[in-house]
């Protein structure tokens, strides 16, 4: 077994690969990605949702719902996460976009799966910090209105100048020409408790305090007025609502404090803004300039409000209390407010919090910027390219690949038999070429140390065994076994180009077996010779193959270095194939020759 | 023995081919050049525009399209495209026009555009790919001549695989523009893809040349490796034709096409021009 140790590394990876590529079982359905204002759907369904029928007929791809929901009138039947729901659909159409659902762990990309493609370009010389908080914003927005499947992502022109780059599966240019103009109205408001004793207690607004009595069945007094839960009220110049009446000896109002215009100013410098690692966790910090009145709200709604102790961080909150962030009357995050900051006038408090990870600090702090300031942009953007791309694309593409790729190999298979005229030669050939591809892929899939990580032990281990017992064992073996492990921790989307680069590597990896087939059969009548000299062939071979495919990695790099977004995909995955073929695929292949030619002249 | 003399009497009037051929590029880029401006035509990708591609399964009137159209909008250029799906109706225009506007005349020809795919580039987004694509292209052309130099550590040798990838590439780029196909980010990695195929067999060829040690003439020696060579550029050209025929997706026809004129090229310029650059090298060291 050890002593065929390269195949053993190719079969460890080949499996390991089929396993990150993740093949999942064929669920049926497909899933809404965005329902439109004006869809009778909207309101009782959601994004992220299945659907698997419609009027009784089971769904399986994107494509049969757009075939059958097109200029559809009249009463539609869905299942929907496997309710039933009855819709009246009228000239405007169902109003829903849906994805297919994912069936590998491979990311497909735009040209595969349909969608939007737009690149935006700050008006302004933007800095990487405001490109941050662009896409922080962007991505904040997206996330607010339901959009998951939109992804946003800088990229670089030459000149260092940045672009935005978003991509949308599955959706349409209006609904990301939505996304990109929307700027919500941000409102944050306060919980507010007042403890009653005996039905009574104090409503406190700080320089006026007021009387409190509950009657019962939900009816408060305050002051000279009543009010029933869900009323709201005006005093002091504050906005309240009765929210809820807990156990009968709690009331809860919640406080309006600051609108959008309150907010002068959120602070993203970094002598204002920041990240700083703590014990056991990443706390985030931000000033904000707030307006006066908006300051003396706060005051007035969190006076009277009693401390408690936080036993996590040590530090005294404001007991039953909290800020709450709302975009467009929809909750998007709430904080709680240190106890010393309650009934007090500030224009400048600092907002901060903690997460786990440097990564998830960030995140949570470009999100909160980004609501304080009503969701709207740090600069303005124009459009600089737009690219839909109709997603029938998909199936029927993937089936002329799989056609191409099979005439392909079918051809090579049938030059390289003419040449040898013998199938040891050339079946080989195609098995491995197809290891190449399999390789490639479980790289590409999104996976991570749980696969990758016990394929690089089992290889070590492999190659350590072989070195142990003897066998020889070039560099390049170890460096192989190590380095395509930790290439698998890569991922990145499966596009045209990316296709493009699996034929690339493919071809040079059919060229370098031609090679490896040519120098070792060649002058093979010289029988005295034959095993002598078949290392050195190979050896001599490999010399001709390391040289062509450094050349190939040497002509991508510049592509790996610049380029924008499209032609990057391309090179990595032709250097990654490349790789995959010198280190592992094409030595397993010689050794097939090897072991072959060894036996032919055992027989002989 | 046959062989022999063919190589002895004719090797250096075979050199005419390529620089034939050369002098044939260098006339249509100087052309091409002279008529608008430019050595290469660029796709809207390069240069900025929008382009509208119109999937239907029957064939559209292409002429009718284009003089309705062009009475409202200004420019604009319909051309047909046959694909696996039917039929593509190629609609292209400057960045400037809205591609709803267009998209709803023509439905209002009457013809569904519910399959259809646009794409638009702003003009300086388009100028920067333009001069990225300049620049990788140059950079991955001297960084291969550095890993040629790197293998073979001896100058004619490196100078002439430097010499054939050259041709390979400048010829390509000329007949791209005879052929009418347009320099995209697809041909852009097909060129870049070229300079890795075309090295290929100049190395495999220069190996076998200086580094075989058995007892071979240098004529054994170049058949042998152009029996691999041929092998290995045929297997490429006849994984290409199905991609090729079968006209998946613009993207990978664009990349086909290039490959195959780069690939034919390839064949002349490494076994021509390459073959007489290192016979007369060897010949010189004193070598069979």
């Amino acid at each position: 077994m050890l002593k065929y140790w390269r195949l053993l590394l190719l079969v460890i990876m080949v499996s390991a690969s089929l396993l990150a590529i993740g093949l999942k079982p064929q669920y049926t359905g497909v899933q809404i990605a965005y329902i439109y204002e004006d869809s009778p759907a909207k309101g009782q369904l959601q994004n992220g949702m299945i659907i698997s029928e419609v009027n009784g007929q089971v769904i399986r791809s994107a494509e049969e719902w757009n075939g059958i929901v097109n200029n559809y009138k009249g009463d539609m039947k869905l299942k929907v996460n496997k309710i039933d729901y009855k819709f009246s659909v009228n000239e405007s159409g169902i109003g829903i976009e849906v994805n297919d659902i994912d069936r590998t762990n491979l990311d497909f990309g735009l040209d595969m799966k349909g969608g939007t493609r737009i690149i935006l370009r700050p008006k302004e010389n933007a800095s990487a910090q405001t490109l941050e908080q662009i896409l922080g914003t962007l991505q904040t927005r997206a996330n607010i209105y339901g959009l998951r499947e939109i992804r946003f992502f800088s990229v670089r022109g030459l000149g260092g100048d940045y672009y935005v780059q978003v991509e949308a599966a599955g959706v349409g240019r209006e609904i990301v020409d939505t996304l990109l103009s929307k700027q919500g109205n941000f409102e944050a408001k306060i919980s507010k408790p007042v403890y009653l004793k005996d039905n009574k207690g104090v409503f406190d607004l700080g320089e006026n305090k007021y009387d409190v009595e509950y009657f019962g069945n939900g009816t408060v007094k305050i002051s000279n007025f009543t009010v029933k839960i869900n009323d709201t009220f005006m005093l002091d110049d504050v906005d309240f609502e009765l929210v809820n009446i807990t156990q009968d000896d709690v009331l809860v109002f919640l406080g309006s404090s600051y609108k959008g215009d309150d907010i002068e100013l959120v602070y993203t410098d970094a002598q204002h803004s920041g990240i700083m690692p703590g014990k056991n966790f990443f706390e985030f910090y931000f000033g904000i300039l707030v307006s006066e009145k908006g300051a003396a709200r706060f005051a007035k709604i969190t006076s009277g409000i009693q401390p408690q102790l936080d036993l996590n961080s040590g530090e005294y909150y404001l007991k039953d209390s909290r800020i709450f962030l709302y975009l467009d009357n929809q909750l998007v995050s709430d904080l709680r407010i240190a106890s010393s900051l309650g009934g007090q006038a500030y224009t400048t408090p600092q907002i901060t919090g903690s997460r786990e990870t440097r990564e998830t600090a960030l995140e949570e702090k470009l999100k909160l910027q980004t609501i304080l300031r009503s969701g709207a942009l740090p600069v303005s953007l124009e459009t600089v390219s737009v690219g839909v791309i109709s997603p029938t694309l998909g199936s029927g593409f993937m089936n002329s690949i799989a056609i191409a790729a099979g005439l392909a190999v079918v051809v090579v298979m049938g030059v390289i038999f003419v040449r040898y005229r013998k199938l040891k030669v050339s079946l080989p050939i195609a098995m491995v070429g197809f290891s190449e591809v399999v390789i490639i892929l479980g790289i590409a899939a999104n996976n991570d140390w749980a696969i990758w990580g016990p394929v690089l032990l089992l290889n070590v281990i492999v190659v350590g065994m072989a070195w142990w017992k003897k066998y020889e064992i070039d560099p390049t073996a170890w460096i192989g076994a190590i380095l395509i492990p930790l290439l698998g921790l890569l991922t990145w989307t499966i596009d045209l180009p990316v296709i493009t680069g699996i034929i690339a590597t493919l071809g040079i990896g059919v060229d370098s077996m031609i090679v490896i087939a040519d120098e070792t059969l060649y002058g093979k009548k010289d029988e005295k010779k034959i095993l002598y000299t078949v290392k050195d062939k190979i050896k001599r071979a490999f010399f001709i193959i390391f040289g062509s495919a450094s050349t190939i990695i040497a002509a991508m790099v510049p592509l790996m270095a610049i380029g924008i977004g499209f032609v990057r995909g391309f090179a990595i995955t032709t250097i990654v194939g490349v790789l995959v073929g010198i280190l592992v695929t094409r030595p397993a292949y010689a050794e097939v020759i090897e072991v072959w030619l060894s036996r032919e002249k055992h027989t002989q | 023995m046959k062989t022999d003399l063919y190589y002895k009497t004719d090797r250096r009037l075979l050199l005419v081919i390529p620089i034939a051929l050369f002098l044939l590029s260098v006339a249509i880029l100087a052309n091409q050049y002279v008529q608008t401006g430019e050595l290469f035509k660029r796709s809207i990708e390069m240069k900025g525009g929008t382009v509208i591609t119109i999937n239907t399964p029957e064939k559209l009137d292409i002429a009718g399209i284009e003089s309705r159209l062009r009475q409202k909008f200004s420019p604009i250029n319909v051309r047909e495209m046959r694909s696996f799906r039917g039929y593509g109706t190629v609609i292209e225009t400057s960045s400037e026009i809205k591609a709803e506007d267009i998209l709803a005349e023509i439905k209002a020809m009457g013809i569904d555009t519910g399959n259809s795919d646009v794409e638009s580039i702003g003009p300086s987004l388009g100028a920067s790919f333009w001069s990225q694509a300049q620049l990788a292209m140059i950079l991955a052309f001297v960084f291969m001549g550095i890993v040629v130099f790197v293998i073979f550590r001896t100058f004619v040798p490196s100078m002439a695989v430097i010499i054939s990838a050259f041709a390979d590439i400048f010829m390509t780029l000329a007949f791209m523009q005879l052929f009418g196909i347009e320099l995209s980010l697809a041909g852009l990695a097909a060129i870049l893809m070229l300079i890795g195929y075309s090295v290929d067999t100049d190395i495999l060829l220069t190996s076998r040349m200086l580094k075989e040690t058995e007892d071979h003439t240098l004529n054994e020696k170049i058949s042998h490796a152009m029996k691999t060579g041929l092998t290995m550029t045929l297997t490429s050209i006849g994984a290409l034709t199905p991609l090729l025929l079968l006209g998946i997706s613009p993207v990978i026809t664009q990349i086909a096409n290039v490959l195959m004129i780069g690939l034919a090229f390839d064949i002349m310029n490494t076994w021509i021009t390459n073959v007489i650059i290192l016979r007369w090298y060897c010949e010189k060291k004193g070598m069979k």
